[in-house]
């Protein structure tokens, strides 16, 4: 067993750098915010502040598993629908079923086979992450819808609404739990074997498996992972709706793999960090909210998250490349 | 001579007399009287594209037509639009490949009614369409009139406020649907204009909040969970909306921060979701208009028979609306889960009571 001390590529990256890329996402956060406070009315309030933390949670908590995922080079586009399957399967079973909260564990159980199916295809099927959660990622709606047919899915049990709507000395319960999961993710990437050969796995997989990295274990745990903090943001959505839906989160995907790329996370893997998606899932919510307050029509809102993703990764490639440019300049 | 030729003439023309009334009396004058219906069959196949699935108020259209077709003796070819326009092409052209006579078309994107239709009408003969609560030009319409529904809605709104918060609303969130065009924009017109005539100091326009609600749940509890941070606490709120998803996902933004005192919500459709809104304790949805939508299949599968056999049929068919609140829930709907539930209450509140007095 060979050693490993990879150091994941956004550290070295930043360790060579004037600019840190986080701060350059952190500051566009600052003017962003800066400008809404300015001419969006209501924006710099304390209510804006508890709106935008209570709506927050569902992108927040299944970007942390897309980090890990676009990490290892893959992807994940079935985290919508798990969402959506993990909020009917639970409400189909409570009350009729299980009480609440073994309810609320099949479904967390149902995204967890998800996320492990699809590793299990990417590994052992060798079947490109993109087609194979593209695959689920229809399939697994279609399941949502066949299951729940056209019953009424009330989830209103007040101790499982709590989890979307209860707070915690002020602080909404859902904030909490996803910044939680984020300190803990965050651990496991930067400080753990785990992580770290999750950077090494998207960073060169060939090198990965020279130095004897298990391959296959690391991508079925990053999709099973993946797969149940999507089913975990489907439930948090569901209690703060109080009805488990089949059509609930559509679109999740692409709203959180642009906040996961907009944090510096590369699509090309090996790259990435959990605080930068923090700060893009923040930013891009922050973004919808402003824009709602200032009374844009949706349309020029659609138009605005694309431009804002466009700049932030295009002044990133700029940094890299002046980077780079002055790097070779040095070396002569 | 001439009795041979007269017989002659007399045997030509008692030969084209008995088969003349021959022809009348077989199946090929049938189909020669036909010949100016070029779609009359005596066996159809019609295309149904659904919306989308998994909504309530769709399944219970698709759930009437399924039903009626099957009575009628029609075969029915099922599609999902899928809230999507270029999906609903997708699905015309497929229609029209497996050789549907007619369809109906519940498809939501205004702009590819054109395209739709002119698919349709090219074919000989041209396909019958009739079109659910979208216009589309050609089409027969067939749904809610949305200006009248809208309007039920916002002054049972209205007429709220003005018993319970003196006349006074601050604010008007109308959580809307922009991409479905000028019909389902009438609906919310109606809502609002409701409100307003039954107020006597009328909401600023600048106070009237139109949002996109994208159809769902959960986009309207996202943008009104923004809205709401501009409104100030003691603001006196109504909320208008485009169908019941939309009202729920409005009522439980409203509910997350505690506004509750201080907001109702009416709506559009009452499905089973919507009625279930309405029954909850303390409930913000106070009623919406009813569309009736189990209902389509009846009176759609028989204008589609009436087109394909050249029958008049008008331009656009309309639902029967009725408000509904909980209070009259259980005439309108007596055996819904809803109603049930309200029973339900009412039971336990009499047994309580009872057992008090005793």
């Amino acid at each position: 067993m060979i050693e490993q001390t990879i150091t994941p590529p956004t550290e070295r990256a930043i360790g060579q750098l004037k600019i840190n890329p986080t701060l350059v996402l952190l500051m566009a956060f600052v003017l962003m915010c800066l400008i809404f406070s300015l001419f969006a009315p209501g924006f710099f309030s304390i209510n804006n502040l508890k709106t935008i933390s209570n709506t927050v949670a569902e992108v927040g908590i299944t970007a942390v598993g897309m980090t890990l995922v676009l990490v290892t080079a893959g992807v994940d586009l079935s985290v919508g629908s798990t969402a959506a399957l993990a909020g009917v399967v639970t409400s189909l079973l409570w009350p009729n079923v299980l009480p609440i909260w073994p309810a609320v564990l099949c479904g967390l159980l149902s995204g967890l086979l998800v996320g492990l199916f699809n590793g299990l295809v990417i590994t052992r099927l060798r079947i490109n992450p993109l087609i194979t959660t593209l695959a689920t990622y229809s399939a697994v709606r279609g399941i949502a819808f066949i299951i729940t047919g056209p019953q009424d899915n009330q989830l209103g049990d007040p101790s499982f609404e709590w989890l979307g709507r209860g707070n915690v000395a002020g602080i909404p319960a859902s904030l909490i739990i996803m910044l939680v999961l984020f300190a803990v993710f965050y651990f496991i990437l930067r400080s753990t074997r785990f992580g770290r050969n999750l950077y090494a796995i998207g960073g060169s997989r060939e090198a990965a498996r020279l130095a004897g990295i298990k391959i296959n274990v690391h991508l079925l745990i990053a999709y099973g992972v993946c797969g149940l903090l999507s089913a975990f943001a489907g439930l948090i959505s569901a209690a703060q709706l109080g009805a488990g839906r089949p059509q609930a989160a559509t679109g999740l995907e692409f709203t959180v793999i642009a906040a996961v790329v907009l944090g510096g996370t590369s699509l090309a893997g090996g790259k990435g960090s959990l605080l930068g998606t923090l700060i893009g899932v923040v930013l891009l919510r922050t973004l919808d909210n402003g824009l709602v307050l200032l009374n844009i029509s949706s349309y020029y809102q659609d138009v605005a998250r694309g431009a804002v993703l466009l700049l932030t990764v295009g002044i990133d490639q700029l940094r890299l490349r002046l980077e780079k440019a002055a790097a070779a300049r040095n070396q002569t | 001579m001439f009795k041979t030729h007269a017989f002659k003439t007399l045997t030509a023309i008692s030969l084209l007399v008995s088969s003349t009334a021959l022809w009348i009396a077989s199946p090929a004058a049938t189909l020669s009287a036909q010949g100016s219906c070029p779609t009359a069959k005596s066996h159809y196949k019609i295309g149904f594209a659904n919306l989308a699935a998994g909504i309530d108020f769709t399944t219970l259209v698709q759930q009437g037509i399924v039903a009626n077709a099957k009575t009628a003796g029609v075969d029915l070819v099922l599609a999902n639009n899928n809230l999507d326009g270029a999906t609903a092409l997708n699905n015309a052209q497929n229609f029209v490949t497996q050789g549907v006579d007619g369809v109906i078309e519940f498809q939501t994107d205004e702009a590819f009614g054109n395209v739709i239709m002119n698919l349709f009408q090219s074919q000989t003969p041209q396909i019958p369409v009739i079109a659910i609560d979208i216009p589309m030009p050609g089409a027969t319409f067939f749904g809610a009139n949305n200006y009248k529904a809208g309007r039920m809605a916002g002054e049972a709104a209205g007429d709220y406020a003005n018993a319970h918060w003196a006349g006074k609303v601050d604010y008007i969130l109308s959580l809307e649907l922009p991409q479905s065009g000028p019909i389902p924009a009438a609906r919310m017109q109606g809502q609002i204009e409701g409100v307003q005539a039954k107020l006597k100091t009328p909401v600023a326009a600048d106070h009237i909040l139109h949002l996109d609600s994208k159809n769902t749940q959960d986009v309207a509890f996202k943008v009104v969970s923004d809205a709401l941070s501009k409104i100030p606490p003691d603001a006196n709120i109504i909320g208008v909306e485009i169908n019941d998803d939309t009202a729920q996902g409005t009522a439980a933004a409203i509910e997350a921060v505690q506004r509750t005192g201080k907001a109702i919500i009416v709506g559009q459709g009452a499905v089973p979701s919507g009625q279930a809104e309405m029954v909850k304790p303390n409930s913000l949805y106070l009623g919406a208009t009813g569309y009736f939508p189990e209902k389509y299949g009846d009176k759609i599968i028989p204008a589609m028979l009436d087109l394909l056999n050249c029958k008049p049929v008008p331009p656009a068919i309309y639902v029967d609306h009725v408000f509904i609140t909980k209070d009259n829930l259980c005439q309108v709907y007596p055996d819904g889960d809803a109603c049930k539930t309200l029973q339900g209450k009412a039971t336990a509140v009499a047994t309580a009571a009872a057992t008090a007095s005793s």
